[in-house]
């Protein structure tokens, strides 16, 4: 047996037919032909080329045909096989094996084995029709006479033939009927394409729609290929219009419609927007609804498919839909997968036919079974798409997140797991933002919104806003301030406090961050680890913030000298400017020049405990001089000034700035008053004595007294409000406020609350403007008080000048011998004297108007207090009034301090 | 035979054709094949050579009914 390798295929081939011809190589000649033509044309193979699954077939065939021994001993054959190196074509070898292999068992199996070699042994495309065509041209003349003649002499055949087959008996395992078959096919060329319909090409449908009455009759013939192609229906010869579906049809096109394609009968039915199968067909009820059923599996996948299409190839969906559509794209793959899986098997089937038998093929009621599960998963995918239409950013990550809100356990993983994906990149925004300070954000998906046009100066306050729409529903409103916040004092580190260095702290929690774990952590319980995460980075950078501006810019030294300087605290200082800017204030305001102001200035520092402070503070300290309207003296347009700069002018706005020029003006123009107040007393002390000597003027200077005095008292009392009630106890809770801050957004606010209470409280805001300028009123009484105090004392000391002159002069004369004074000149004299006198009454009378005006003014102005709103101007009104004085004047506050505070109440 | 095969792991390959032969008839003879050893070789060469195992398992088909049909005739 030992014939060497090397003789050629067609030599083989050759010693082949005549072996098994049994003839000489000239008689077998034509077969020999033959065969090289079949190899010839089918050179390829159409099956896999998968040994094992050869050996699988082979092991599976044995176990069928009840021969356990038998295919244990192939099993242990073929792992011996599997041990040699020889043959390096396996799977040709034990394919062939296969193919020739016949059942010894049944009879009526044999024919059916016959069909399915048949059929195995075609290849599956349209191209294979010539085998079965071609051969009765190709045949010699012999053989095909042999076939009629054998044709003819089965009596029973015709259309119908396949079906007496069983009837023929069958000897050995190679029968007689092979003849028939062939004979079969040349006779009614529609059996071959029933053949093939039944057991598996594809392609073969588009042949079998004119033999409707073939699909009935081979019913009966084929016994297991056929058990799956029956139809449900009982009419077996009807050829009537309605063409028969048979249940493995519906299962392929049901396998079709899992994909969104239309299948043969089962199609896509836009007006009703699902899948039907065709109203022609004549389908059973139960068959119809299993079919509807299992073709919301492919009205489900056409949405989600349309969804992930469409959002595709939309450029600005951004990040977070990206990571959705590829989530979804995910699920649809595994979807696929399971489609593989019952193509396969639905494949498998084809191949071996006969061989599996009812127990494992494809059927409706299989397929509805196995497909519950993906329907579960496809429907909550295809509801998550709904909800989702339209959204982008945080705004879909809050509608993924609102669907775990479920009870279903598996509809719940299922959506935590998408949530876990979709959120992903809104975390990797928030970890970028609160550890780095960047933004990246093309498509506006986060929710911190920056805005591009803002300089550094307006950073903190209107740089960065929250949007609010893109905040996810998992990440609470407190949290997202907080985050802005984070972000904020990072670039606010950068770019205006020019500090780049994050402290270690800050670097140390960056790196204990996220790892793909955290989107995951978020949503189970550990919604704690995210909150702590934020919480430390932001407690880490405030401090971090807050240590800068104080040591590096010292803010809190700033605030103090605004108070100190702005706020007249350092009185010392404002006294001695008070001093040295008196002469010049009187002069018109026209011809103030800043410069000459700004001397005074640093005079004055430099002559009080003013220049012990910060020489950076000082720099900063200047003279304003407001708009000048006409008829302004130099009092009214002087202010002093505080320059602010970088991450300072932060917190001192330009608002705050002017609001404290405005509270300088109002506390300047009081300390003014009281000044003007000491000079009048001044004046009453140093001329008192002098004026003993004219009793005349006793009067006037009484009634100037007592006016000078309630003027002192009333400005006393305002005084100590403004500087205690308002400035000192705002100042201290503004204070304590800031020393505890513990972000720059808490200074601020701090800051602005005192602001704003000063401003209130020292009638400076609108409500009060009845008030401020009633006080003005006053304000001006006191001045109209010193110009007459000073005009009177100016003519009184004149006149006193004069007559201690003409005493002198008198006594000169006297002791020179002369008369002491002549008639003329005592004339003139009294005459003077007289004048004077005459002008006492007026000045009495000018007093008293003044006296009774300013009174009129301050009851309006208590009437006024008592009605305010603002419980520390009650009881200021209540001060004012110690000795009810005023109210003994004016019956309108004859009503209880309690009273008043209820009608107050009640405005 | 199961000694030969595990003398046939050793490596001694001028056994193994022989061995070789008996496991593919074996299986043949399972599988009902009615192939005879000389033919089942003549088989495993062409295969070997790389022809198509369906197009060769048709032929040898179509020539065991031509066979058939002369005996039948005859």
């Amino acid at each position: 047996m030992a014939t060497p390798d090397q003789k050629s295929p067609n030599v083989l081939l050759q010693s082949l037919c005549c072996r098994i011809l049994g003839k000489s190589e000239a008689d077998a000649a034509q077969q020999f032909q033959y065969a090289v033509r079949v190899i010839g044309s089918n050179f390829a193979p159409t099956v896999e080329r998968d040994e094992f699954l050869v050996a699988e077939k082979i092991k599976k065939e044995l176990v069928r045909q009840r021969r356990e021994a038998d295919a244990a001993l192939f099993s242990e054959l073929y792992r011996k096989l599997g041990s040699q190196g020889i043959l390096k074509n396996k799977w040709s070898i034990l394919y062939l094996l296969l193919s020739l292999s016949e059942d010894p068992r049944k009879q009526s199996n044999k024919v059916s084995s016959y069909a399915t070699l048949f059929a195995q042994a075609l290849p599956r495309d349209a191209h294979s029709t010539p085998y079965y065509y071609a051969r009765p041209q190709t045949l010699p003349l012999n053989y095909q006479d042999r076939n009629a003649q054998s044709a003819q002499s089965s009596c029973s055949m015709g259309s119908s033939g396949i079906s007496s087959i069983s009837l023929y008996a069958l000897n050995g395992p190679t029968p007689t009927p092979q003849s028939l078959i062939p004979g079969q096919s040349y006779q009614a060329p529609g059996v071959g394409d029933c053949l093939r319909q039944q057991l598996g090409s594809r392609l073969a449908w588009t042949l079998t729609s004119s033999q409707p009455s073939l699909q009935s009759t081979t019913s009966k013939g084929f016994s297991n290929a056929v058990s799956r192609g029956v139809p449900r229906s009982r009419r077996e010869g009807d050829t009537s219009g309605s063409v028969e579906i048979t249940e493995a049809n519906l299962v392929r096109d049901v396998l079709y419609v899992f994909q969104g394609i239309d299948g043969k009968n089962i199609k896509m039915c836009n007006s009703e927007n699902c899948y039907k199968v065709e109203g022609k067909v004549s389908l059973s009820k139960s068959l119809r609804d299993t079919t509807s059923r299992l073709a919301e599996l492919g009205w489900l996948h056409n949405k989600i498919r349309k969804y992930t299409d469409q959002r595709s190839l939309d450029r600005a969906f951004g990040l977070v839909g990206q990571s959705f559509c590829a989530a979804l794209h995910q699920e649809l793959k595994e979807y696929y997968r399971l489609l593989s899986v019952l193509h396969s098997q639905l494949q498998l089937e084809d191949d071996q036919g006969v061989n599996l038998g009812l127990e494992s093929s494809l059927t409706l009621r299989r397929l509805l079974v196995w497909t519950y599960d993906p329907k579960i998963r496809l429907k909550t995918l295809a509801a998550l798409v709904d909800h989702c239409q339209g959204r982008k950013g945080g705004e879909l990550a809050s509608a993924v997140h609102a669907y775990t809100k479920t009870g279903d356990p598996y509809m719940r993983s299922l959506v935590q797991h998408i949530l876990g994906l979709v959120s992903h990149p809104v975390l990797n925004f928030l970890y970028r933002w609160i550890y780095d300070g960047e933004l990246e954000d093309t498509y506006h998906e986060f929710f911190v919104a920056s805005d591009p046009t803002v300089k550094t100066d307006r950073l903190w306050h209107d740089k960065y806003t929250l949007r609010k729409s893109m905040i996810p529903s998992f990440i609470t409103m407190e949290q997202s301030k907080k985050v802005l916040l984070i972000g904020k004092s990072i670039n606010f580190l950068h770019q205006v406090c020019h500090d780049q260095t994050p402290s270690t702290k800050m670097i140390a929690v960056a790196k204990s961050a996220e790892s793909s774990k955290d989107a995951a952590d978020l949503f189970t319980d550990l919604e704690n680890a995210f909150q702590e995460k934020i919480d430390a980075a932001y407690f880490e950078t405030s401090k971090y913030l807050l240590d800068v501006l104080n040591k590096k810019y010292n803010l809190l030294e700033h605030m103090q000298a605004m108070r100190r300087y702005l706020l007249l605290g350092q009185g010392d200082f404002i006294r001695h400017l008070m001093d040295l800017l008196k002469p010049e204030l009187a002069r018109p305001a026209t011809t103030l020049y800043q410069h000459n102001l700004t001397g005074i200035l640093e005079t004055a520092v430099r002559a009080t405990n003013a220049q012990f402070d910060n020489p950076e503070i000082l720099k900063r300290l200047d003279v304003r001089l407001l708009e000048v309207s006409p008829g302004d003296t130099g009092w009214d347009v002087f202010s002093l000034d505080y320059h602010v700069d970088g991450p300072i002018a932060t917190v001192f706005t330009r608002e705050c700035m002017s609001h404290y020029l405005r509270v300088f003006n109002f506390l300047w123009r009081a300390k003014r008053m009281e000044y003007i107040l000491t000079d009048i007393w001044k004046g009453h002390m140093c001329n008192a004595k002098l004026l003993k000597s004219m009793p005349e003027l006793s009067g006037v200077l009484h009634q100037c007294h007592i006016l000078a005095s309630e003027m002192v008292h009333f400005i006393h009392q305002m005084q100590y409000y403004i500087t205690f009630e308002v400035l000192e106890c705002s100042w201290d809770e503004l204070w304590n406020k800031v020393q505890q801050a513990q972000d720059l957004d808490h200074i601020i606010a701090a800051h602005e609350v005192f602001l704003d209470t000063i401003i209130a409280r020292c009638l400076l805001d609108s409500d009060s403007r009845v008030l401020l300028n009633q006080l003005r009123a006053v304000f001006d009484q006191i001045i109209e008080l010193q110009n007459a105090q000073d005009a009177m004392y100016r003519a009184a000391l004149e006149e006193l000048q004069l007559r201690l002159q003409f005493e002198e002069r008198k006594k000169q004369r006297e002791l020179e011998g002369k008369w002491g004074v002549t008639a003329s000149e005592e004339e003139e004299e009294n005459k003077r004297m007289k004048e004077f006198q005459d002008s006492i009454p007026k000045m009495c009378s000018q007093l008293r108007i003044l006296t009774h005006f300013y009174q009129g003014i301050v009851q309006q102005f208590l009437v006024l207090l008592t009605t305010s709103s603002d419980e520390s101007l009650r009881f200021l009104s209540f001060r004012l009034d110690f000795n009810e004085h005023y109210k003994a004047r004016e019956p309108r506050l004859r009503v209880s301090l309690g009273a008043r505070g209820r009608r107050s109440s009640h405005m | 035979r199961a000694a030969g095969g595990k003398a046939g792991l050793a490596g001694s390959l001028w056994l193994a054709p022989l061995m070789l032969q008996e496991v593919l008839f074996e299986i043949s003879r399972i599988l009902n094949t009615g192939l005879d050893m000389e033919t089942l070789s003549i088989c495993v060469r062409l295969c070997e050579q790389g022809i198509n195992p369906e197009a060769l398992s048709s032929v040898i088909k179509e020539l065991r009914k031509a066979t058939e049909a002369l005996k039948v005739m005859l």
